[in-house]
């Protein structure tokens, strides 16, 4: 056991602490108040921080606004589902075999897609839709959900095969001995029980997913009713003004799928991502 | 039916050679303990039977049938794990039906057998648990319940007690040797403790650094180990191994000098030693006794465990001495005593430590 701290420690480690949620949720805590506010009050010198008139019209508004913000909505929520699902088709397999299975160049292999990820999306724009063009998917919800699941499956990888890799591995050779096949085994004893592993890898992506849209969408789609949120954002700026308090509500609402699924799931997360970092 | 033949069986990982040339013939229906200590190769060795691994060389020969490059399935074994290696997600039934499930066997057959297993196995009641919920001696039934229903030919276990506390251990040695006679099978067992191999094992395999060392009934082993390995592997407190010199040879054996000054004549054949030879003398703590003359043996340490006294002390050149006394033997830590020995029931090995062939031969059927 670890020492317990001292009364001055514990008053140390919840100032950090503070200091660092303060960090990381004041733009949020902006964004909402910015969402209350009446569009003039943005511009009110001095800057004052509280007011009478905070109203939730704003997000009454931004439908009107922007007619079609819940199909970007959707879209949004349907691109990052697609990423996701495809992703862990290709990961659960690539993840099984790197965990198990001696192959020629398996680490080699390993870490050129350790490699993919240093480049950003964005170095890999003009190539990227010269392809998408050649393939015809330019336009198309594809022309989104196909570099993301690109972009996306190194990283998958990674983190499912670390987690494959703690199933002791006498209960494949237990199946095995029982005359059960590979995709036998991994369908009835390793899937089941890595689902702790497959939900963090899952979120993982799917926030990835969310994440990421946004570059591809400006680029590679110009079709209105397939943009994902971020990139329907841009209506607000509208050809005088800029409906901030509109834009912040209908950001907030687009990220509120990303937190449901995060509180959820928040237990499996902190599992997941600690697993593996000891030996049982 | 099932006869289990290893030929000539060599195994190295990279350069590590772990299974020196392998041989053995097990018989039908034998039970057969693998037994070494730690690292000596006997997993592996059990292991290259299941077909989980594969021999650099030799062959496995099941029932007359070369199987050395067959499927598990094929070669008609069942393997029980150290870990158990049950499916934690899975009831115990499921678990049980595992192997069954695999060979997409009809429902009604797949429950007669899976309930007949666990009624052999005494856990008809906790089909639906899942092995989480299990103790250790459950776990290890289930374990051998999802061996069973296969009707194999041989089965595998590798140190299946070593999880469990000794008094659990003790009593699943009992229903192991049940399940043998019940069974009626061919079973290969792999333990470290010479006590398991002793009680369960029909003949017993010892294996050394990848060898093996001897391959005999239990009683053979303790009474003619081949080898010095064997002689202080087997047996409870260990052999003693007291450093001598043949000082003549006549008709009735060697005449022995010990160290610590006490000589004996012992009655085994000197083939491989002559005058002068250096050897080593084995004597068993149960077989000696307190007396008036022998060995002069200062003790140490006394262990009243109330049927036996155990002393551990050492004789005059400071070679350590073992010995088993009646439970109220009149000894006390501190006192030097006198212990007697008869020359008939002492092991002689040559400086290979290899045995001096006894020639009274207790207990062996000629
Ligand atoms: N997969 C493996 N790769 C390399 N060496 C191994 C492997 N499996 C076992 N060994 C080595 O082979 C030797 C025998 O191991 P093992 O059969 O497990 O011994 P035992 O079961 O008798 O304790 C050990 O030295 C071990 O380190
Ligand atoms: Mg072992």
């Amino acid at each position: 056991m670890m020492d317990r701290y001292t009364k001055l420690q514990m008053a140390g480690i919840y100032f950090a602490i503070t200091i660092f949620l303060i960090f990381i949720l004041l733009p949020f805590f902006e964004m909402f108040m910015t969402s209350l506010r009446p569009l003039e009050h943005l511009f009110r010198s001095p800057y004052q921080f509280w007011s009478d008139d905070f109203s939730f019209d704003a997000y009454s508004q931004m439908w009107v606004t922007v007619p079609l913000l819940g199909r970007y909505i959707l879209n949004s929520i349907f691109i990052a589902t697609s990423v996701t699902a495809i992703t862990m088709v290709f990961v659960i397999p690539a993840a099984y075999a790197y965990a198990r299975l001696d192959f020629p160049f398996k680490s080699a292999s390993l870490a050129i897609f350790l490699g993919v990820n240093m480049f950003t999306g964005a170095v890999l724009l003009i190539p990227l839709y010269r392809v998408l063009r050649t393939l015809g998917l330019l336009n198309t919800y594809w022309a989104m959900i196909v570099p993301g699941v690109a972009f996306l499956i190194p990283t998958g990888i990674w983190l499912l095969r670390s987690y494959l890799e703690k199933i002791p591995r006498e209960l494949e050779e237990a199946a095995y001995v029982d005359g059960a096949s590979r995709m036998y085994t991994l369908r009835r004893v390793v899937l089941p029980l890595a689902v702790p592993g497959l939900i963090v890898v899952g979120v993982a992506v799917f926030i990835g997913a969310y994440a990421q849209q946004f570059l591809f969408a400006i680029t590679f789609n110009q079709q209105r009713e397939l943009q994902p949120l971020p990139a329907g954002l841009y209506e607000f700026i509208g050809y005088q003004s800029v409906t901030w308090n509109e834009m912040m509500a209908a950001a907030l609402v687009g990220v509120l799928p990303v937190m449901v699924i995060f509180l959820f799931l928040q237990k499996y997360l902190v599992a997941g991502l600690t697993a593996g970092a000891v030996k049982e | 039916m099932a006869t289990l033949d290893l030929k000539a069986i060599n195994k190295s990982f990279g350069t590590a050679k772990v299974l020196h040339d392998i041989d053995l013939a097990i018989q039908d229906r034998e039970f057969v303990v693998f037994v070494g200590p730690s690292g000596c190769g006997k997993s592996t060795l059990l292991r290259i039977i299941a077909g989980l691994e594969e021999a650099t060389s030799g062959k496995i020969v099941i029932d007359g049938q070369d199987v050395s490059t067959a499927h598990p399935v094929d070669r008609g074994i069942s393997m029980v794990f150290q870990s158990y290696a049950l499916y934690p997600h899975l009831t115990v039934f499921e678990n049980i039906a595992f192997p069954l499930r695999v060979q997409k066997l009809q429902p009604t057959e797949l429950n007669a057998r899976v309930a007949k297993a666990a009624e052999i196995l005494q856990l008809s009641d906790k089909l639906k648990l899942k092995p989480g919920q299990l103790s250790g001696g459950q776990r290890q039934r289930v374990a051998i319940g999802r061996s069973i229903v296969r009707n194999p030919k041989v089965f595998l276990f590798d140190e299946p007690l070593s999880n469990l506390d000794a008094a659990l251990r003790g009593d699943m040695r009992v229903e192991l040797s049940q399940l043998h006679r019940e069974l009626d099978a061919t079973m290969v067992y792999v333990t470290h403790d010479q006590v398991e191999a002793m009680t369960m094992a029909d003949r017993i395999v010892v294996l050394n650094g990848g060898k093996v060392e001897q391959f005999g009934t239990p009683m053979e082993l303790y009474h003619h180990p081949a080898t010095k390995f064997v002689a202080s592997f087997i047996g409870q407190p260990n052999m003693n191994l007291v450093p001598g010199t043949i000082k003549e040879m006549t008709p009735d054996g060697p005449v022995v000098a010990l160290a610590g000054g006490h000589t004996m004549t012992i009655p085994v054949e000197a083939t491989t030693a002559h005058v002068g030879s250096k050897v080593e003398v084995g004597i068993r703590p149960e077989d000696v006794d307190l007396g008036t003359d022998g060995l002069e043996v200062s003790i140490r340490v006394l262990e009243r465990l109330g049927g036996a006294s155990i002393t551990y002390g050492s004789i005059g050149d400071g070679t350590a001495f073992r010995a088993s006394l009646s439970g109220n033997a009149p000894v006390r830590e501190g006192e030097t005593v006198h212990l007697t020995v008869d020359p008939a029931a002492c092991h002689v090995f040559d400086a290979d430590g290899r045995v001096l062939r006894r020639q009274a031969a207790p207990g062996l059927v000629a």
